[in-house]
């Protein structure tokens, strides 16, 4: 054999063990499963596959918790993990199944609309694969995720993606972006016929008010805010100014030529008042420095606030960071101010719960409101 | 935090210096190791997770390029590239003007519909450089013509992928960017053509002027049909996007590449063909796998934070004095990362500013096509010169694209700066 056949053949045999290796940490990433224990308040667990079947069995057959009051009321439908890699969404729905009560109405929550993209992380982006969160009782450990559907689970991209039913053109992308395939379509992709579940379930429901949970980067405009279209802008409003008490938030309109967002599509393609929340995560942004579990959790960067410094950030930014409790915090206290505010302008479908809330949070942490799944009730433990 | 970043950095250019220099590593594998030594130096070790995601990063396009490029060869050794060469030159041959608008939009084509200017040189790049030689171009202007056509196909409407990933991140719709691509792409692709092919550079002799034989066996249509499949199947996803399913580009090259198997007369050896198009890639797919590994580790080192961090906070004046230089080397570096590290937090800058996002962003776009001749990468000056056969050394091919670029570089940079002005552009 020759000497450059040799080098070859070693080179192809690093190369492959390098790849089962590595891709062994993969593998299991995907096929983690996070016990969420079912709280007080959750009387069902559905599937989205309930709403279309053809989700059945696929990664994107995302858990429903379904809270329902003693009174019958309205209906809010409130989702995290539309980005996986946006934490705090996901955290804060899996706070309210474990923790909030509903007195009147029905709440309808996912914490994994994108179940598929929190199964993979985005190759180039150096993230971690999971992130714990510190509690009593030892540590949960969460699956860090992409911002799009696992290319496993829906490829090849078109080279331009268009969108239905608008015929808007996106990045090629956007086609495996949750946010950006609203309403969905029954005969799409696997993003889009997640979202068509989803709009299935509101439809059916009557469901009054959904809320989507978002984090941001600090560079870009549109974060700390309640994103809105004409219809939702009263209730948001009243409720940004109600919050603005406790922290800096404000109202930002849903743009009508930006289309497959769902602060835009679910007002538009049924009768629900919809908002998208956005908190800011110091991760997301592309100055900072290693994207570690530290910053994702934390939230503390130093080249991030010289970034500030230079006045290039849209939210103040000191060394306390944007910790995963305040971000947390914002999510639940916004979305009960948006139901408060809700319950004022429809007396008749009032939703009414009780849920820790943003100075919960900050004095406690997120742990505080996580439960132990090893102690818990087999039969109220639920693998997500 | 700055001072150990700043040092991981340090130790990546020194390790790549060594690699590169002393240890005679090609440049893919120095790349790697720098990147290596940058994630031992940050204290992650020999993160192979980290390695082995990266090089996924790049899958897709690597799969591009093996089937347009599988696409062309079959075309080639059926003999219908000769045939489209005597069919441009003995109908506007003596028109040299007209015969060089025509070959433009020959190259810009496939790179607008796809966004990929690899696809431009592939699909086209071989039959417009046969054609050029005919004309009497030299090879180093070949090159450079089929290079910076390629660059501007992928800035063309309508889909211009920089501009695409940049809104994507920015939430910027992709809407009202025809004119403001449209028009500097035209102007600048008339302008290249003319500069460089306009006066012919060789000797025409008899053997120059004669145009390639044609064997009786290779007919107009048995070489059309696998371009008309191709188009069509690009153009029906965009006719009826929600009825078509997703075939995605590396299908649609193999099936144009079945096609022109199957209309072919001529012996070809398909598996033989398809592993001499893996040789002939070999280079460039290890460039697309080793950087997406690169960009991975420096991510995880906090390096490509660093970067993004310098390019943005330096004075507006600056940003704007340098932006000839960071942008196409962001590409060079980064590939379509350049548009996610640099481009989204600049565009947010100067949208900060009260410049116009459209406008700039278009302009950011024609200078990241030229970063694609650009070491490390090179990604489409490298390809370029592969199909085309230009084998002088590299700089030499730099150097003869210099009056365009610099064009190009005036305006783009000019687009930036004026963009408020120029908003005009924008039909939303």
């Amino acid at each position: 054999m020759s000497r450059h056949v040799l080098a070859k053949l070693t080179t192809a045999i690093v190369m492959l063990a390098v790849l089962i290796i590595g891709g062994q940490e993969l593998y299991a990433h995907r096929h983690y499963e996070e016990p969420v224990v079912l709280g007080p308040g959750v009387t069902r667990v559905e599937r989205l596959s309930d709403y279309f079947e053809p989700l059945r069995g696929t990664m994107n057959d995302s858990v429903v918790y379904v809270l329902e009051g003693e009174e019958e009321g309205g209906k809010a439908f409130i989702f995290g993990g539309s980005h996986p890699g946006e934490v705090a969404g996901t955290l804060a729905a899996i706070v309210l199944v474990e923790n909030a009560v509903v007195r009147q109405g029905t709440l309808y929550i996912v914490p994994h609309m994108n179940r598929s993209g929190s199964t993979g992380t985005q190759p180039s982006g150096g993230y971690p694969l999971y992130y714990h969160i510190d509690t009593a009782f030892g540590s949960r450990k969460f699956r860090m995720g992409d911002r799009v559907t696992h290319p496993l689970d829906q490829w090849p991209d078109p080279d331009v993606y268009i969108h239905y039913p608008s015929g808007q053109s996106l990045s090629y992308v956007e086609i495996r972006n949750s946010n950006r395939c609203w309403p969905g379509r029954p005969n799409g992709t696997l993003t889009e016929q997640t979202n068509y579940a989803a709009m299935e379930l509101i439809r059916k429901h009557d469901v009054n008010i959904a809320v989507d949970f978002h984090e941001a980067e600090l560079m870009y405009p549109v974060t700390n805010c309640i994103v809105a279209p004409s219809k939702s802008a009263s209730i948001a409003t009243m409720a940004a100014i109600n919050l603005s008490i406790d922290f800096d938030i404000h109202t930002e309109p849903s743009p009508p030529g930006y289309r497959g967002l769902s602060h835009r599509e679910i007002g538009d393609h049924s009768d629900a008042y919809p908002f998208l929340i956005e908190v800011p995560e110091p991760f997301l942004d592309q100055p900072t420095g290693p994207k570690t579990e530290s910053l994702l959790l934390e939230g503390k960067d130093e080249i991030l606030m010289r970034a500030g410094d230079k006045g290039l950030l849209f939210v103040e930014f000191d060394e306390s960071g944007k910790p995963i409790e305040l971000r947390v915090g914002r999510h639940l206290s916004t979305t009960m101010s948006l139901l408060e505010e809700w319950n004022n302008f429809s007396p008749d479908l009032q939703i009414s719960i009780e849920a820790p809330d943003y100075y919960d949070l900050m004095d406690n942490g997120v742990g505080a409101f996580l439960r132990d799944p090893d102690t818990a009730d087999p039969s109220m433990v639920v693998f997500d | 935090m700055f001072l150990k970043v700043s040092l991981i950095l340090a130790a990546m250019v020194a390790a790549y210096v060594i690699a590169n220099g002393p240890l005679k590593l090609s440049v893919e594998l120095a790349m790697v190791f720098a990147a290596i030594v940058g994630a031992v130096a940050s204290g992650n070790w020999l993160p192979l997770r980290h390695i082995a995601e990266g090089s996924s990063t790049y899958l897709d396009l690597a799969l591009i390029f093996f089937t347009a490029t599988l696409f062309m060869n079959v075309i080639k050794a059926s003999g219908g590239l000769d045939l489209v060469v005597r069919g441009i030159l003995s109908r506007f041959g003596d028109k040299r003007a007209v015969a060089l608008i025509l070959l433009m939009f020959v190259m810009l084509i496939p790179g607008a519909l796809t966004g990929a200017g690899s696809v431009s040189v592939l699909v086209s790049g071989g039959a417009v450089a046969m054609a050029l030689t005919y004309l009497g171009v030299s090879k180093d202007r070949i090159t450079a013509m089929i290079f910076l056509l390629a660059g501007l196909a992928a800035v063309a409407p309508p889909v211009s992928v920089w501009a695409m990933l940049t809104c994507a991140g920015t939430a910027i719709p992709y809407v009202g960017f025809e004119l403001p691509l449209g028009i500097p792409v035209l102007i600048l692709g008339t302008f290249t053509v003319m500069w460089l092919g306009l006066r012919p550079t060789e000797s025409m002799g008899d053997e120059a002027m004669a145009l390639p034989e044609v064997g009786p066996e290779v007919s107009g249509w048995r070489t059309a049909l696998p371009f008309v499949v191709v188009f069509s199947l690009i153009v029906a996803s965009r006719v009826w996007p929600h009825s078509m399913p997703i075939l995605g580009l590396p299908l649609i090259f193999l099936v144009g590449a079945i096609v022109a198997y199957a209309l072919n007369f001529r012996k070809i050896d398909f598996f033989k063909l398809s592993s001499e198009t893996v040789s002939q890639l070999l280079p460039l797919l290890a460039t697309v796998i080793s950087i997406g590994i690169v960009i991975q580790l420096m991510t995880l080192t906090g390096v490509r934070g660093l970067i993004s961090y310098a390019v943005i906070a330096m004075p507006l004046w600056l940003v704007f004095t340098l932006l000839p230089i960071t942008i196409p080397v962001s590409e060079g570096i980064l590939g379509f990362g350049g548009a996610a590290v640099i481009g989204i937090p600049l565009i947010w800058m100067l949208n900060s500013v009260g410049l116009h996002p459209t406008v700039a962003l278009s302009g950011l776009s024609l200078l990241w096509c030229l970063g694609d001749a650009l070491p490390p990468t090179a990604i489409i000056g490298r390809l370029t010169c592969q199909t085309v056969g230009f084998e002088d050394n590299y700089s030499t091919f730099l150097k003869t694209c210099a009056v365009p670029w610099l064009a190009i570089t005036v305006v783009g940079t000019l687009m930036v700066i004026f963009s408020r002005e120029l908003s005009f552009l924008v039909r939303a």
